[in-house]
């Protein structure tokens, strides 16, 4: 059975490099047949796609799409620099 | 016209355009010409740095009632398309940096800008060096022409103001959150080298999703990555005051 590590390390590869996703920087955890996505994507459409193509490069894992989709708040304080 | 006493930037970086976010970013930016007198961008406008995504991001940002000054970053280069997507953005009425400085005048005040995507190498004492097998040697050879290309920008300046603009950071302490292993892929101290040698009031950078948005360099450079994700707002607000006003 391949270890946990390369399979994991394979679907973030895929994540950084499918045309569709171009994702750095996601956590991609796999403990048994369990795959767990987390981090940051800019929409919704595009958290969706993240956990496709982690299920195309993982498919006999079960997929948790934990991934958030960034809030944009209103513009906050002004920060004095002097 | 009124003197200004205090520069206001808004700055924000990886906004990662893409069609299902069209136009949503745009509503956040109504009422910027209140709050701020320049709005800067720290790359990474794309996600895959097509020409669509980049025709996109010239949507977003044109015709806002402050001047925009961009640099792009590596998503915007995965593509091979940077210099179209420099173009577009360029039709639209935004600046942007390409290792090079521009001057926008904001109520009587001069501000000089100088910028670009930056690189990697990691910092002092944990970094590469130009040694060895060309791969590496070219890594760090382009991020040392960058910083070069930075620094006589900068010293040829003659502003009130001189802000950086990168996507890359020059620090590590704005990477903090984000794992160690991949600092040398996230930065290089010889931007901050650059930028402290000559000397600027900030520098603004993105890049690191997970970072921190506050640091300084080791000359005292105020450093501040707006990556979007660290921001969780549509972007930071940093003012400037004249240090020699009467
Ligand atoms: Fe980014
Ligand atoms: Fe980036």
């Amino acid at each position: 059975m391949e270890a946990p590590q390369y399979v994991a390390a394979r679907v973030q590869r895929a994540l950084a490099e499918d045309d569709r996703t171009h994702e750095l920087g996601i956590r991609v955890d796999v403990r048994g047949d369990q795959l767990f996505l987390r981090g940051q994507v800019t929409g919704e459409e595009h958290r969706r796609q993240m956990e496709r193509v982690a299920q195309e490069a993982a498919p006999e894992l079960h997929v948790h799409n934990e991934l958030q989709v960034v809030q944009v708040r209103e513009p906050g304080e002004d920060e004095h620099l002097d | 016209m009124s003197i200004l006493t205090e520069l206001r930037i808004a700055a924000v970086g990886d906004v990662h355009l893409g069609d299902d976010v069209q136009g949503k970013y745009r509503a956040r930016l109504t009422g910027i010409e209140d709050r701020a007198d320049v709005l800067l961008l720290a790359g990474d406008l794309t996600r895959h740095g097509t020409i669509a995504e980049g025709r996109l991001v010239g949507q977003e940002f044109r015709d806002l009632p402050v001047p925009v000054v961009a640099v792009l970053g590596n998503h915007d280069y995965h593509s091979d398309l940077q210099y179209e997507i420099m173009s577009e953005l360029r039709d639209n009425g935004i600046i942007v940096l390409d290792d090079e400085s521009a001057v926008i005048t904001c109520r009587g005040a001069r501000l000089g800008v100088v910028g670009g995507k930056g690189f990697g190498g990691g910092f002092a004492g944990k970094c590469a060096s130009e040694f060895g097998e060309r791969e590496i040697k070219n890594f760090v050879h382009h991020t040392r022409g960058i910083a070069d290309s930075w620094q006589r920008a900068l010293k040829e300046l003659d502003t009130d103001y001189k802000v950086v603009l990168s996507h890359y950071s020059p620090v590590k302490e704005t990477l903090e959150g984000e794992p160690l292993e991949i600092y040398p892929f996230l930065g290089s101290y010889l931007l901050a080298e650059a930028v402290d040698t000559v000397g600027a009031d900030l520098i603004l950078h993105g890049h690191a999703h997970k970072g921190a948005e506050k640091g300084m360099t080791p000359g005292g450079i105020r450093v501040r990555n707006v990556a979007l994700p660290v921001l969780g707002r549509a972007y930071g607000i940093y003012c400037l005051s004249e240090s020699d006003s009467c």
